[in-house]
């Protein structure tokens, strides 16, 4: 665990001042390659339609389905195509699911005008016990009904039904399977204490300071300019500083020049200008310490579709002449130190927590690594780029530590597949709420979160008690 | 004893300027180690209480240790006031550190004080940010301008160097400090390009004041942002006179760098203003630059109005001076005026070298005796732009005097000057305009129309 040997030190800088104290050294890196290469589509063209997506993941993803299904029901069991289907023959069906939602947004109805459709304020779930699960393939969509969780499952999942088509012509399911983790990568750890900080939501620009000081905390810490020596050597492990996601806040986002007149808002900037400064005076003291790599979100001054392009250099002219920042798509996925890492800044998990009626952001995440499929429910109701040569989002090895940005809260839990996979799922808390980062120590593949904090007015002993 | 030395100093700031004394704040100030700022405070703390236990002084801690939360164990970072210290430790179950974080006379509400005297510290510091640091990053290495875009591949390379002990990595890295604090400055290109702040060339001043601004003033010809006369209305017509000469000896080479990336910026907009841009790109790059230069600029552009100006009517201009850039100072900051001096050797041969365009404004001065009032007048004005072989009409913010001496930007010789003629040409621009002045003053009145009883008395 972070700074547990280093007690012994801890007062070490209550006393007058020493000789030359010293001063450790960064560990240096020890490997890194960056395999987002998949997510930074060349050419971009919007010209297609998104059917493509859809045929390209099912494509991409069907023998995946078939291995597990052979190997679940025997290799014997039978696979049809919906058109090749026999009222009543027991046999797997490889798709992907379309989940009718009443409740869904749909912009051709708030459009319509023989509707006169309010449009809908925004829930937080848009599930209802009146959904119903289809399942499409190629060429044919059946309706399905049985061993199903229809509101736990969300539209885009490929999956392989095991049952019988009914007279009715609903399809009787008797058991479904997914693509289950995919195959497990070598693994190249270190050996020695490693450690990776992982932090989201830094809500730059929020316009409240509470957490202003946590965040420079975060950052002196990180720098090595916190805490006794042992702290800091300790700090000096921190081979790397990932942050996922939504660095700007929400505030910034308010457009102004679309709803107030012209008068009011000509000589107002944009908050995010200023928020992108700080950003930049950050991510300044960071890149002198420490490698960075900068995961756009939400909020963020990129492009809205998945998958987000990184920041450009321009805006952060301060920090961007040091080789030490990468500015990275999101989704992001690299090789650090010998450890796969693969993660997002939580729009995919924030999307099916929407349409499923899965609560929690650690059991999302871990259903779509099992679902092998990082955002399944792209492009229907999350933006996405309209691939149509292949779908990078599809698993196609198993990472080490898959992360997710700006949950409500930190959980991090070990998954070991039948494989022979070992994956870290992390939910990475937004730190303008929590004040939480997360240290994962690559050598044991473990998480702890680190959480700052400053005083208030109102602070008595309520500090703990809030439960970070 | 240096020894004690420091302790006066934190006594100092702390009693006598009544600031929030940080560890950080007081690391960069006294340039130490950030653990031994920490010892330091400490060690202020404890002689003090000891001589007088009743020392107004409110210390807070920093606490950082592991705590069992949620079934899990957190690692814990806290700034505390002095009376939560005890209870923060017993919550911990293992303490990493306590080190005191700050000293102030007064009791805080809480910790905004704490965050804005580092923040202000390091915004003051942002090159160095890690030169005092406990941890040094040998691959926290600013690139050259080229090898941004080579980027990435060469990291691994250079990371790969390692450094086993700390203390060698310790200068090596600080060498860099002072490289990394030019380093970035230099490394503007492309739409920050023009407005690149020059850091390295400051020293360079005095060795090339003639050639630097002729050289300035002729690659400065292509690159002018329309915001020319926005930046003419912040400072006043001599102001911006003197504004232009100063940054020009300070940036010779940085102008000709400048102008490559520059040009392609500025394309689209050479050819509408090709004239003013001159002044208007030097008080640009002016006002983008540093704010000490800047400042030194202002005062060489106050002093030299200052001293030019008829007596009578100083005060009112330096008001006036003063007022206009304080506008114009949510921009830019503009320290008070401290020393003109300094600034009297470099400004007068760039002054008359100025040739062109500019200020008239040095020549009303020159005639002197004269009640005006300056204002300014939006003028179109047209002239031959030699290198794009075209006439050009631009309209241009122009302070004229409302009673006589009309300043009107005497013709305009063509942008593209050259190194040698602007030496000898060096007296002739000033007599030109002296002639000029006296001679278009009386016969310019009419032309204006200073309020709207001019129109009355036109005749």
């Amino acid at each position: 665990m972070f700074s547990e040997q280093v007690a012994p030190t801890a007062q070490g800088l209550l006393g007058p001042p020493s000789a030359e104290p010293p001063t450790f050294p960064r560990v240096p890196v020890l490997g890194y390659s960056d395999c987002s290469g998949p997510f930074r589509p060349g050419e971009r063209s919007f010209g297609r339609q998104y059917a493509h997506v859809y045929a390209v993941r099912l494509a991409g993803m069907r023998p995946t389905l078939e291995h597990r299904a052979r190997g679940r029901w025997g290799s014997d069991a039978v696979l049809r195509k919906l058109s090749e289907l026999q009222a009543g023959e027991k046999c797997c069906v490889v798709g992907t699911l379309f989940k009718a939602m009443q409740l869904q947004p749909s912009i051709l109805q708030e459009i319509s005008e023989e509707h006169n459709l309010v449009p809908q304020p925004p829930l937080p779930k848009y599930i209802q016990p009146s959904d119903e699960l289809i399942l499409e393939d190629e060429l044919q969509r059946i309706k399905l009904e049985g061993a199903i969780d229809v509101q736990r499952l969300v539209t885009g999942t490929i999956v392989a039904v095991y049952g019988s088509e009914q007279d009715d012509g609903r399809f009787l399911v008797e058991d479904h399977c997914f693509a289950d983790l995919p195959p497990p990568l070598p693994w190249n750890g270190p050996t020695s204490d490693r450690f990776v900080l992982l932090a989201s939501g830094l809500g730059l620009g929020s316009g409240s300071g509470e957490a202003l000081l946590s965040t420079q905390l975060l950052v002196d810490v990180v720098t090595g300019q916190l805490g006794a020596e042992g702290e800091q050597s300790c700090a000096a492990h921190i081979s790397r500083v990932i942050l996922a996601g939504n660095l700007l806040s929400q505030n910034t986002q308010s457009r102004d020049t679309i709803n107030k007149a012209k008068y009011l808002t000509k000589k107002t900037q944009a908050a995010s200008v200023e928020a992108v400064k700080m950003l930049d005076e950050i991510l300044l003291q960071l890149c002198t310490s420490v490698p960075v790599d900068v995961m756009p979100g939400e909020f963020d001054p990129t492009n809205y579709t998945l998958p987000q392009q990184p920041l450009h250099r321009c805006m952060l002219p301060l920090a961007s002449p040091y080789a030490t920042l990468h500015l990275v798509t999101n989704p992001y996925q690299a090789n650090l130190d010998g450890v796969r890492f693969l993660g997002t800044s939580g729009q995919n998990v924030s999307d099916i927590f929407k349409y499923s009626s899965m609560d929690d952001y650690l059991e999302i995440l871990e259903w779509t690594l099992l679902a092998g499929h990082i955002s399944p429910t792209a492009p229907d109701t999350l933006g996405c780029y309209p691939f149509y040569k292949s779908d990078p989002f599809i698993l196609t090895e198993c990472p080490h530590v898959y992360f997710c940005g700006n949950a409500p809260c930190f959980q991090s839990k070990l998954l070991q597949g039948a494989e022979g996979q070992r994956v870290l799922l992390v939910t990475v808390p937004d730190f303008s709420t929590t004040q939480t980062a997360c240290l994962v120590n690559l050598r044991d593949l473990t998480c702890q979160p680190i959480t700052f904090s400053g005083f208030g007015a109102e602070d008595e002993d309520g500090d703990m008690e809030v439960g970070h | 004893m240096a020894d004690e030395l420091y302790l006066e100093n934190i006594d100092e700031f702390v009693t006598d300027q009544n600031r929030v004394v940080t560890y950080k704040w007081l690391s960069y100030t006294l340039g130490v180690h950030v653990n031994q700022a920490k010892q330091m405070l400490y060690d202020y703390v404890e002689r003090k209480r000891k001589e007088n236990s009743g020392a107004q002084l409110h210390v807070t801690y920093l606490v950082a240790g592991n705590l069992l939360q949620n079934g899990h164990v957190c690692h814990k970072v806290a700034v505390v006031r002095e009376d939560k210290l005890e209870a923060m430790k017993s919550k911990l179950s293992t303490i990493a550190s306590v080190h005191v974080y700050s000293i102030q006379k007064a009791l805080l509400k809480d910790s905004s004080p704490l965050y804005n005297t580092d923040y202000d510290i390091v915004k003051t510091n942002l090159h160095n940010c890690s030169k005092f640091s406990a941890i040094h990053c040998d691959a926290a290495v600013p690139r050259m301008p080229p090898d941004i875009p080579r980027a990435q591949t060469s990291l691994q390379g250079s990371s790969q160097r390692e450094n086993d002990t700390g203390a060698p990595s310790a200068p090596a890295v600080n060498g860099h400090g002072p490289l990394a604090a030019k380093h970035p400055s230099q490394q503007h290109k492309g739409i920050m390009g023009m407005f690149a702040a020059k850091a390295a060339s400051k020293p360079q001043d005095t060795n090339k004041e003639t050639k630097a601004e002729a050289s300035g003033v002729s690659t400065a010809s292509s690159k002018p942002p329309t915001k020319n006369n926005i930046i003419n209305n912040f400072f006043g017509k001599a102001a911006m006179n003197k504004l232009k000469v100063n940054p020009v000896p300070e940036q010779p080479k940085e102008e000709k760098e400048v102008v490559k990336p520059s040009v392609a910026v500025a394309e689209p907009e050479s050819p509408p203003n090709p004239v003013v841009e001159k002044p208007g790109k030097r008080t640009e790059s002016a006002r983008i630059q540093q704010k000490d230069r800047k400042s030194k600029t202002k005062h060489v552009d106050r002093s030299d109005n200052e001293e030019e100006r008829d007596p009578e009517n100083t005060k009112r201009k330096r008001k006036r001076i003063k007022q206009l850039q304080s506008d114009s100072s949510d921009e830019e900051d503009v320290p008070p005026p401290p020393t003109p001096e300094e600034e009297k050797a470099p400004s007068p041969p760039p002054v008359p070298a100025l040739k062109t365009e500019l200020e008239p404004t040095t020549m009303e001065v020159s005639a002197g005796g004269r009640k005006r009032k300056r204002k300014r007048v939006l003028k179109s004005k047209m002239f031959i732009d030699e290198e794009e072989g075209c006439m050009v009409t631009e309209k241009v913010y122009e302070s004229e005097s409302c009673t006589d001496s009309e300043e009107e930007f005497p013709k305009p010789k063509p942008p593209a000057a050259h190194k040698q003629p602007v030496l000898p040409m060096k007296k002739e621009p000033k007599e030109e305009r002296k002639t000029l002045k006296t001679g278009a003053a009386p016969a310019n009145r009419a032309n204006k129309q200073v309020s709207i009883m001019g129109f009355f008395h036109k005749k």
